[in-house]
């Protein structure tokens, strides 16, 4: 530690080229994962909100809620584990505003998924033309009271509440009544629901038409879903291994520039160990030093960004990310660690 | 008693066609409270009997003793504790850690051995003797080829090793330095009773010299002292 301390203290130019690139590579490996956070939520939030673990679709729905019917006889008889919920795609219109693609989400009010979500502002919907609505229809201009169209419907819907983390598939949620729903998808008979969702982890439908999945089998069939997150852990996956390379490249120039020190030190008898902690000491101080700036400017950067932009700052997942960074520095350190244990010292004695 | 000992010691590099003997039976002594002077043209094996001297190169045959510590029984580590404490290096290429100041060379001697180093008051007296007191919180950047070579011979000393290895000590250095240093070894080896060798080109040491030997084509041979 004493000589990685003095050496930067000298170095400092060097140093700081140093970190400032991993400065550099922490704050876009930080923001990159709480974009894949932040868009992975906007994929989830509804769902997760709801309390939901089962979900019993139409076996020919592709494990998609919006192509799933349920009829009474599908639906079975219901506990007080379970709830019916309709989905489907709507267009929001109203003068003054750009159209507004949602899903609408029916449900009733006596069962555990409207129970489960909790209002910013307003109250439930009491009557078919009333929605509760997220946030993000605030940010677009929208206020309790304010009324829009949906679909075909002649009639205008009211907003009487708000709430926060609707959104499904990065689209805002729209609650109302299951019957609006059957309404918005001209269901005059037949199906009730689009799908039953269960708290209970252990509910199987044994309806025939029917077929229970898991809260993630479900998420994960998002259209787009996986495709944006193996594409963020690629990208991070890709500056993880960089980082890597840049350190390792970075202390193998410095190290073999003070190999015939390191030389001299063996013949006069100082340990490898205190080289060798040298510098790996080096390594995850100038790592450390550049994960502290990086995290700084991440903090920055969310306090000065547009709500818009779907960023979600998960301290534990950023936390392992800069734990993963640090853990680079130190295989990265270990390459240049094993010239500094082959030093000959009897390559600086004569001349 | 003397601090170490060489016999029959031969080194042979390579093999086949390319094999060269460098040492050829080497039988030296180097007793507390002597300075020994090793002369010899470049390439006569002067710098291989230091290294093997100071158990940086195992011989081909023959032992090293050490304060009546055999090489050949000592494990790396133990070699490497053995010269942290009891041989001290001047190198020719004094090679400073650049970035520690002249303070921290020695604070870092502290670091890995701390016991048994220079007082304060000796180490004043050393710097003082060399001339470097004043340059304590310069880096080896900062300072002339001389004043490098006197801050790495007191840094060689600062551990306050019973053997002293130098390796043309007084290459970078004028007349009056060269007094200086030459002085500053003999009495290391009358006063403070250390078997000090040195190994040079440099006549102007053999005015400080209690022993003087020869090396010619790995050959050691003892020199009769010719002062003048």
């Amino acid at each position: 530690m004493f000589l990685a301390l003095k050496e930067i203290k000298k170095e400092k130019f060097r140093s700081w080229l140093i970190i400032i690139m991993i400065v550099l590579i922490s704050y876009l490996i930080f923001i990159l994962t709480s974009l894949a956070i932040g868009l992975a939520r906007e994929n989830t939030d509804a769902i997760n909100s709801w309390g939901v673990e089962k979900i019993t679709l139409s076996s020919t729905a592709n494990v998609d809620m919006r192509q799933s019917f349920l009829t009474k006889k599908q639906a079975g008889t219901l506990t007080k584990n379970e709830a019916y919920l309709g989905e489907t795609p709507v267009v929001a219109e109203a003068k003054g505003h750009k159209q507004q693609s949602a899903f609408f989400v029916g449900l009733k009010a006596n069962q555990f998924i409207a129970k489960n979500i909790k209002l910013d502002s307003g109250h439930w919907v009491k009557h078919s033309h009333e929605v509760v609505a997220d946030d993000s229809f605030k940010l677009k201009g929208y206020q309790l009271g304010d009324k829009f169209k949906l679909a075909d419907d002649k009639t205008k819907f009211t907003i009487v509440g708000f709430t926060k983390n609707a959104k499904l598939n990065v689209t805002p949620v729209l609650y109302g009544q299951l019957g609006t729903w059957q309404a918005l998808r001209g269901i005059a008979m037949g199906p009730i629901t689009s799908v039953v969702a269960s708290k209970n982890s252990q509910h199987k439908a044994t309806q025939s038409g029917t077929k229970t999945y898991t809260r993630q089998q479900i998420i994960n069939k998002l259209p787009g879903y996986q495709a944006q997150i193996l594409t963020f852990v690629l990208m991070i996956s890709f500056l993880m291994i960089i980082s890597l390379i840049i350190i390792a490249v970075f202390l193998y120039i410095l190290t073999m520039q003070k190999l015939p020190n390191y030389a001299v030190l063996r013949a006069q008898g100082i340990p490898s160990r205190v080289l060798v902690s040298a510098t790996i000491s080096q390594s995850l101080i100038l790592v450390a030093s550049g994960l502290v700036i990086g995290t700084i400017l991440t903090v920055i950067t969310g306090s000065v960004i547009p709500a818009q932009v779907p960023m979600a700052f998960d301290i534990p997942m950023l936390a392992a990310v800069g734990l993963g960074i640090l853990i680079m520095a130190l295989v990265g350190s270990l390459i240049p660690v094993r010239t500094v244990l082959k030093v000959d010292p009897v390559s600086v004695i004569g001349g | 008693m003397s601090s170490f000992a060489v016999k029959n010691v031969n080194q042979i590099f390579g093999t086949g066609t390319a094999k060269v003997h460098v040492l050829h039976d080497v039988n030296f002594e180097a007793e507390s409270g002597t300075l020994s002077l090793i002369m010899g043209p470049s390439g006569s094996g002067k710098t291989t009997l230091l290294t093997i001297v100071g158990g940086l190169l195992t011989p081909t045959s023959g032992t090293v003793t050490v304060n009546g510590v055999d090489y050949n029984h000592q494990s790396k580590r133990q070699r490497d504790a053995l010269r942290l404490d009891e041989i001290g290096f001047v190198l020719q290429q004094y090679h400073l850690l650049p970035y520690l100041t002249v303070a921290d060379q020695f604070t870092l001697v502290d670091k890995v051995k701390p016991k048994g180093n220079l007082s304060r008051a000796q180490l004043d007296e050393v710097l003082q003797a060399l001339g470097i007191q004043g340059l304590l919180h310069k880096y080896p950047g900062e300072l002339s080829s001389g004043q490098q070579q006197r801050v790495a011979i007191a840094r060689a000393l600062y551990p306050n090793p019973t053997i002293i290895l130098a390796d043309e000590p007084t290459a970078a250095l004028d007349s009056p330095r060269v007094k200086v240093v030459g002085e500053l070894f003999k009495n290391l080896a009358t006063e403070h009773n250390k078997a000090v060798v040195i190994v040079t080109h440099d006549s102007r040491l053999m005015a400080f010299a209690d022993q003087l030997y020869e090396i010619r084509d790995g050959v050691l041979s003892k020199q009769e002292l010719n002062r003048n």
